[in-house]
């Protein structure tokens, strides 16, 4: 692939990439600024190469995720990876609006896979591709993270209704 | 049936705030611009190069070694004597040398 076309590519993915930055580092802007940087330089030095065009958007969405992750290993903001099986618990009062805070409420990896099918549009496949993951266990974080969130968004709204 | 009409509409609503988020724009490589001392400098390095593969340091006399006496009969039949100093002997001919060729 030529480098105008791999420019191209970029292009067109980059707002996406940009919103994915954001999601992978707990929606740190500047972070997320950093991390995109990072991956276009790795792309145009060659250190990662795509083989399949049609994986395009897979390939970009899965160089943010470890560059993410491995820039918030060094600063030491990593989360375990592990995931909680417990639900969150809303202490303090959150905003059913505020998407953001609702989501860093369920386990990373299951934040990871919903944001992917339902933000991104993107299949279970996809998202456990980007995982390195097998489909079934990432069938079982989209599950689990479904129910998880749709109690969450339930809690939020009925605080919300409580606190009017 | 899955009933995805909750989390659809979560996302529709996280979509539509995340649209007023100024994304940074898509970093263009610029050209390199070449900087002007470059071929100067190159052009500077040829040259002396240049000056230096052309220039022809002068031989210096070797030092002498030999030292040739000549003894040659002058034009009033007197007998002259010449001496000249060489590092080695242009010419040398044998006194018994046509001994060897009109035997």
């Amino acid at each position: 692939m030529n480098r105008t076309h791999l420019d191209h590519l970029l292009k067109l993915y980059h707002k996406e990439a940009y919103l994915w930055a954001r999601q992978c580092c707990s929606f740190d802007e500047e972070l997320a600024k950093d991390i995109l940087q990072q991956v276009y330089l790795k792309i145009l030095e060659g250190k990662a190469k795509l083989k399949e065009e049609e994986k395009a958007k897979t390939w970009i969405f899965s160089i943010i995720r470890y560059t993410a992750i491995d820039q918030l290993r060094k600063e030491g903001k990593l989360v375990s990876m592990e995931d909680s099986e417990e639900i969150a618990d809303i202490e303090e009062e959150v905003d059913s609006t505020d998407y953001e805070a609702i989501i860093r409420l369920l386990p990373r990896m299951q934040q990871e896979v919903i944001l992917m099918v339902f933000y991104h549009q993107m299949t279970i496949g996809q998202s456990a591709e980007i995982l390195q993951i097998s489909l079934g266990t990432a069938r079982t974080h989209y599950e689990r993270g479904k129910k998880k969130l749709k109690e969450l968004i339930s809690i939020a709204q009925l605080q919300d209704q409580n606190g009017k | 049936m899955e009933n995805n009409d909750q989390l659809n509409r979560f996302f529709e609503e996280m979509k539509a705030k995340d649209a007023g988020l100024s994304v940074p724009p898509f970093p263009t490589q610029k050209p390199k611009k070449l900087n002007p001392w470059i071929p100067v400098g190159i052009a500077a390095s040829l040259t002396l190069i240049g000056i230096l593969v052309w220039y022809e340091k002068p031989v210096p006399e070797p030092p002498a070694e030999v030292i040739i006496i000549t003894l040659q009969q002058g034009e009033n039949q007197q007998q002259e004597i010449t001496i000249e100093e060489s590092t080695y002997l242009e010419t040398w001919e044998s006194p018994t040398a046509s001994l060897l060729t009109e035997y």
